[in-house]
């Protein structure tokens, strides 16, 4: 025991939980606005909202990384579709393909509401380019196809989300990264922020009285996905703490950070939960109070990256 | 069919780092921010009269079932048929993965700095562009029918090398026998650098 060396790492720190966090959080946001437009009713400030404030969550993940490469040219063996060929086990690749493709897809949704909307067709460049045929066409070939192409984006935002759990579970030294519930996690993590998002763009930012069906339906759903972190959150505590001299130096760090404790758990998680919670059974006189959870969720979202980033424990035998 | 390894047998290493000094020769590692291919860290173990130091050379393990060359998203780290892991630098984007993945704390990175810095510290530099890097076992050399910069430089012979394909090579005779064990063999990485443990140490 005294000749092993326990280590944390110094490679990917805050900017690749920015990457997991932006990643995530936007993929979720483009998919639940989808999903809403497309079997709750149609929503035209919901998806374009939601399409664009996502669009650019995932430019920004995406930008956090590129920005840290070693060798910016070579990213063109990534951009490549082709990559899922000949590195189908590299998660990178896929996420990066989920990501272009989400994108992608996302817009084209969006691109028949934006013909709908003043705002764009008077915007400079945008209005030109709306305004030409082939976006013209191409808008119409979405609106016919609008399940198929939604659903091409939710699959791609799903993929994202969950990407982001199996890149880091592909590191097989670390304990509390290499096991099935990173991706679990992340997972559940990414569609909380997401519906936290969401609650503030329909609070805040379009709030309409008629969508107080959708808001209640988010809060509810929140309430339900931060109840799942908390209980996955739990296995993972009980699961460090015996079993492997990583995981337990990992659980050491975590528990013991009052951060993680009171920062994330505390006001990260069971806070929201408990303003949300109050929301959904007995509502509230105002805003603020879901806006605030909103928030706190949003905060908890990043931090669960940052502090897994930096809790994840190497075991070196020298 | 060839399959390369390594067997490095602690007690025998003195820790005089010509290893490392061969190897950053022949391979051009940047030194001058203390990242090497192979590095020998010491320790000391024990307390009072007890006490005594080990060194422990290390290097990438050129795994079997390398978690690098799984997470690598460009398909910049690939193995050859003979065993050795390699990373293609002008296909590595550095997106530190292989570093991540790597339970042994082989790879670092060579940056557009190092690559500058290099140019003026070994005169001319055989890299072109920035990368993860990593020892290769120095592929180029047994290619040419030599060993590896540090097997024939290590004053101690503590560093062997050889085939495991052919039975009748000391390497294979020495991890057949079970003297020479692998480094945390449960991750499932199938390693092919091998250790004589310290006999001091075990008393």
């Amino acid at each position: 025991m005294d000749t092993m060396t326990y280590t944390t790492q110094s490679i990917w720190t805050w900017w690749i939980a920015m990457y997991l966090f932006f990643g995530g959080l936007g993929a979720a946001t483009l998919s639940v606005s989808f999903l809403t437009d497309m079997y709750c009713r149609p929503h035209r400030k919901l998806v374009l909202w939601g399409a664009l404030s996502g669009v650019v969550m995932l430019a920004i993940s995406s930008a956090v990384l590129f920005g840290h490469l070693l060798h910016h040219v070579a990213v063109i063996y990534v951009l490549n579709p082709l990559v899922l060929f000949y590195q189908p086990h590299a998660w990178i690749a896929w996420g990066t393909q989920f990501i272009l493709w989400m994108m992608v897809w996302g817009m084209l949704y969006a691109l028949p509401y934006m013909r709908e909307t003043p705002l764009f067709m008077r915007m400079p460049l945008v209005g030109a380019l709306l305004q030409t045929k082939f976006v013209a066409w191409l808008s119409g070939c979405c609106l016919k196809r609008r399940r198929i192409v939604g659903w091409l984006a939710t699959v791609n935002g799903i993929g994202t989300a969950v990407y982001t759990g199996l890149l880091i579970q592909s590191f097989p030294a670390v304990a509390l990264w290499h096991n099935p519930g990173v991706p679990l996690l992340f997972t559940v993590s990414a569609f909380s922020t997401a519906f936290a998002y969401l609650l503030l763009l329909l609070n805040v930012f379009i709030p309409d009285e008629n969508d107080q069906d959708i808001r209640h339906r988010y809060e509810r759903m929140d309430v339900i996905l931060i109840a799942t972190e908390l209980v996955i959150l739990f296995s993972f505590f009980n699961y460090t703490l015996s079993g492997s001299e990583s995981g337990y130096r990992s659980a050491k760090l975590l528990w013991n950070d009052m951060g993680w404790l009171v920062g994330f758990i505390g006001f990260g998680l069971i806070v929201p939960f408990f303003l949300e919670l109050k929301g959904v059974i007995k509502g509230w006189g105002g805003r603020m109070p879901t806006v605030a959870a909103a928030l706190l969720v949003l905060m908890g979202g990043y931090m669960l990256r940052h502090y897994f980033m930096y809790a994840g424990v190497y075991a070196y035998p020298w | 069919m060839t399959h390369y390894a390594m067997v490095i047998d602690l007690n025998t290493c003195v820790g005089c780092n010509a290893c490392m000094a061969a190897c950053a020769m022949e391979n051009q590692t940047p030194v001058w921010k203390n990242k090497w291919r192979t590095y020998v860290p010491e320790k000391e173990i024990g307390t009072s009269e007890m006490v005594r130091r080990r060194f422990f050379p290390h290097l990438c393990n050129h795994c079997d079932n390398p978690p690098c060359l799984t997470v690598c998203p460009t398909g910049a780290t690939y193995k050859r048929a003979d065993g050795i892991v390699l990373i293609d630098p002008d296909r590595c984007m550095g997106c530190r993965a292989c570093a991540m993945a790597c339970p042994y704390d082989a790879r670092y990175e060579v940056t557009y700095d190092d690559i500058k810095v290099g140019k003026e510290f070994y005169g001319e530099l055989q890299r072109q562009s920035p990368s993860m890097d990593k020892c290769s076992f120095c592929a180029h050399r047994l290619d040419k029918g030599m060993k590896p910069a540090c097997v024939e430089t290590c004053v101690g012979s503590a560093r062997q090398f050889g085939d495991l394909d052919n039975p009748s090579d000391p390497v294979t005779q020495l991890v057949a026998s079970g003297v020479a064990q692998p480094l945390m063999p449960h991750l499932g990485t199938r390693p092919n650098v091998y250790y004589i443990d310290d006999m001091k140490r075990k008393g």
